[in-house]
């Protein structure tokens, strides 16, 4: 399990976090820029000393400013993909995979780096250098180099942002199968909170330097602590599969049981995402009122008020998010507890390939 | 004829006048004399001398630039220090001074009578009118050529690659030799190569701190300079091997950079 | 944009046409002269320039260096040499007027303040530091004379001693001044140039060779005039007082 608590000051913000993962979870970390995400990775790796903190991987403690101790990153053992991937433009991609394998006999190292890069499907393209290799082809190299150290943590600073969006869903399935196999601690810095629902297990939102609220992607959606995790948190995120449907649209039917149909193509497994202010809510039993196509029954959980609008939290077949007036909590009566229907466009409907 | 076709044209000749006035030179040196007579010259005692001497002498003062001016180089490039623009721009002063004034600098520090001068000579070493003073003129000439295409080279390297290099297992020290140097080849080839021509073509502050001798501190300038009143031929010969092993470093230093496919990614 | 360029272009070329050019109306008279007489030649040529109503332009060198500037056409009127060889060469050539011999000069031993060297024979023992001309310059092969002249064993024993061999005489000095070297066979004219800073030791009566200094107006001259009358002028007016000053001989 990694323990990471560090304080120190970063140009005007004072970075104050404190945060533990799990062997073999990957807690998202998701702000804004210049939150300080990528310090808090900065720190775990040993390339960032704060002014005072801890951090401890199992038994071992990497750094401890109160008793002076301070590992430095050579010899940490954490697998760091950087945001632009940082592939060394001399090497080879086998080349750059078998870097962190010195100790191994010559033989042995390459062939350990075409495993990792054929796990990968890079296999044809071990001879070939960074410059030639494509933005989704690079991303894989720097993941394979990671783990070719066998690290006991995992870091990765925006995987995801330098892949164009065709390339983008290919590589964050890779990438959260990679995540579900390794048994290490795991952490994922991200400014797209849907990407940190998508590859997170747990997420922390961070802002100004500081962890304003952390847990499940549906927990932070459904009751945002503030105004800045609303915002922050965007869309509801629905898993289902879909299918074209009869009249153009595409039906998608939703993990525990209803549909919902969506203006967007697609077909398999897909994300179905809404944001809350784009669903209506009702009192369960009325016919569902306008040209809303979508509409899933629930229980209303909790109540949230944020400024001067609430965040719903309800409870379907899977958990939903929306967010009404004050006025319409009052008028419906919307307290925890009650049933509703929760209702969105099919328009308002997007589709993310699963 | 349009605007645009009258400035290409007017580009066109600035750029051919240029190669010419350039080219014509160099050119003038071969073909001036017969290959025979050039052979002939070549073949005389002090022509040899004086290319060995400068060969050995380049090599020599070429290597300590590099060892020593490769981390020197590195330490400015990555850390920010106190007086940081004062350093570089000492370094780069040479760059700027006359052959001349680099002679007198030189006598003036390290010659006999210099400021260094009687610490040099208690410690046994003998500069003035020696071999090694030679190097010390080449090493002080071409140096800045060097260390400031060093700098630049080193600066232009994306920080990410040492910081992966660390977390794979490698320290500063190791990752300095493994990646930062490659990562910056050709910047350190380009400035290699402008150091061993200016290494090859001193004259004036090598005359002037350690002497011309053959064999001993002669080298190919001091040769050419020695002969061209009255044995033109022999002048010209020099100069046509001067300017062959000049070309001939220069493209291979280019060669062995074009060899490594660094392109742009990884070191924005 | 163009016209920018154009500009410029007329206004650099005019800048190098007007660099040849002289700042007043006074004719120009260039005079190439042997690096041994830079101090007797600056020294009468206000003078001397007054008397002509021209502006003097030396160029001080190695008389080799200059002769082989003159047979590549350089724009020069008046060379003065520091022997009669390079003159008389010229003038079989075509290039030079019938040259006039207009003084003499020495060759000397000079020697380094704290170098210790007091006689002659010193230049010949083992460890001393000597710089010499190279052969190509007169006063290399004045030298080159004189050791002929010495004994074998000893010329040899001099020879053994020499660790720079300068393209002009004030290199010699140079090496001398900073201590460089022990001594140095220069003229007589530059001891006495350097002041107090070098000894001069005269070389043995048999040994010393003639050192005749020539000089001729150039058959290409601007101002073949004015260039006669400034060769002229060497032999009787302000100009052979000043050699006579310096340490030179009568022609």
């Amino acid at each position: 399990m990694l323990s990471l608590a560090a304080r120190t000051t970063l140009g005007d913000t004072e970075l104050d976090v404190e945060l533990e993962v799990e062997p073999g979870e990957c807690l998202a970390l998701a702000g804004p820029s210049g939150a300080g995400k990528t310090s808090v990775l900065r720190v775990a790796a040993g390339l960032l000393r704060p002014r005072a903190g801890r951090v401890a991987v199992g038994a071992r403690v990497w750094l401890d400013t109160e008793r002076g101790v301070d590992v430095p990153p050579e010899e940490r053992r954490c697998g760091y993909v950087f945001q632009d991937y940082a592939l060394f433009p001399h090497l080879s991609a086998w080349r750059n995979v078998a870097y962190p394998l010195r100790r191994l006999p010559r033989a042995e190292r390459r062939w350990r780096a075409l495993e990792l890069l054929d796990r990968f499907g890079l296999a044809a393209r071990a001879d070939a250098h960074p410059a030639t290799l494509s933005g989704g082809e690079r991303q894989r190299v720097a993941l394979a180099r990671a783990l070719a150290l066998e690290p006991q943590l995992i870091l990765l600073d925006e995987p995801l942002a330098a892949l164009d969006a065709r390339t983008r869903a290919s590589a964050a399935r890779e990438l959260a199968a990679v995540l579900r196999e390794t048994p290490v601690p795991a952490i994922l810095v991200t400014h797209d909170f849907t990407e940190a629902a998508q590859l997170g297990d747990r997420v922390a939102v961070i802002d100004r330097g500081r962890i304003v609220q952390q847990g499940s992607p549906s927990e932070l959606a459904a009751a945002p602590r503030s105004a800045f995790v609303a915002d922050f948190t965007g869309a509801v995120v629905l898993a289902g599969t879909a299918r074209p449907g009869p009249d153009g649209l595409t039906r998608v039917e939703l993990e525990g049981g209803g549909e919902v149909a969506s203006t967007d193509a697609g077909e398999g497994p897909v994300w179905a995402s809404v944001y809350p202010w784009e669903i209506t809510v009702e009192p369960a039993g009325e016919k569902p009122h306008g040209s809303a196509l979508n509409w899933v029954e629930a229980e209303v959980l909790t109540v949230t008020e944020v400024g001067n609008r609430v965040r719903l939290g309800l409870a379907g077949p899977q958990p939903l998010a929306a967010e009404v007036t004050a006025g319409s909590v009052e008028r419906l009566r919307l307290r925890p507890g009650a049933r509703v229907v929760a209702t969105w466009k099919a328009t308002a409907t997007r589709l993310v390939p699963h | 004829m349009s605007s645009r076709r009258a400035f290409a044209l007017a580009l066109g000749v600035c750029a051919g006048l240029v190669v010419l006035f350039l080219a014509l030179p160099v050119v003038a040196i071969f073909v001036d004399s017969s290959p025979g007579a050039l052979l002939e010259s070549l073949g005389e005692e002090g022509a040899l001398d004086a290319l060995w001497l400068s060969l050995r002498c380049t090599a020599i003062a070429i290597a300590i630039v590099l060892v020593a001016g490769t981390p020197a180089a590195y330490l400015i490039a990555t850390r920010s220090f106190r007086g940081r623009a004062a350093v570089i721009t000492a370094i780069e002063l040479p760059l700027v001074l006359p052959p001349a004034v680099a002679g007198i600098a030189l006598l003036a520090s390290l010659g006999p009578s210099g400021i260094l001068g009687g610490a040099i000579e208690s410690a046994g070493i003998r500069l003035s009118l020696a071999t090694a003073g030679v190097v010390v003129a080449l090493v002080f000439v071409s140096a800045p050529f060097y260390v400031r295409q060093a700098i630049a080279a080193f600066g232009a390297v994306d920080r990410t690659l040492l910081d992966a290099s660390r977390t794979l297992g490698v320290s500063e020290a190791r990752s300095f030799a493994r990646v930062m140097i490659p990562a910056a080849a050709p910047g350190l080839a380009a400035g290699t190569a402008l150091a061993l021509g200016r290494a090859l073509g001193e004259f004036g502050a090598t005359l002037m701190f350690a002497g011309s001798f053959q064999g001993i501190t002669q080298t190919v300038p001091l040769a050419i300079y020695d002969r061209f009143a009255t044995d033109f031929d022999s002048a010209l010969a020099l100069s046509a091997v001067l300017v062959a092993v000049s070309a001939a470093i220069l493209l291979a230093v280019k060669l062995l950079v074009r060899g490594e496919p660094l392109g742009g990614w990884g070191t924005r | 944009m163009i016209r920018l360029g154009a500009c410029a272009l007329a206004a650099l070329t005019s800048l190098a046409v007007g660099c040849g050019g002289n700042g007043d109306d006074r004719p120009a008279l260039v005079i190439a002269a042997a690096a041994s007489l830079t101090e007797a030649l600056e020294a009468c040529a206000d003078e001397t320039g007054a008397e002509l109503g021209a502006e003097l332009r030396f160029s001080f060198a190695g008389s080799d260096e200059l002769a082989a500037q003159i047979r590549q056409g350089a724009r020069i009127d008046v060379f003065a040499a520091a022997n009669a060889q390079l003159p008389a060469e010229l003038r079989e050539e075509g290039l030079l007027e019938e040259p006039v011999e207009f003084a003499t000069n020495e060759l000397v031993l000079a020697a380094a303040p704290d170098a210790g060297i007091k006689s002659f024979d010193q230049a010949a023992e083992p460890g001393v530091v000597l710089v010499i001309g190279s052969e190509s310059v007169p006063v290399g092969a004045y030298t080159e004379a004189a050791l002929g002249r010495l004994p074998e064993a000893q010329a040899d024993a001099i020879r053994a001693n020499v660790r720079s061999r300068e393209p002009d005489v004030k290199g010699i000095v140079g090496k001398l001044t900073q201590g460089a070297a022990d001594a140095g066979f220069v003229y007589a004219t530059d001891v006495r140039a350097a002041g107090e800073a070098l000894r001069r030791i005269p070389l043995p009566p048999r040994a010393r060779p003639v050192v005749t200094l020539a000089a001729g107006a150039v058959s290409a001259a601007r101002e073949p005039e004015l260039a006669h009358r400034y060769v002229e002028g060497l032999t009787d007016g302000p100009c052979a007082d000043a050699l006579a000053d310096a340490g030179f001989g009568p022609p």
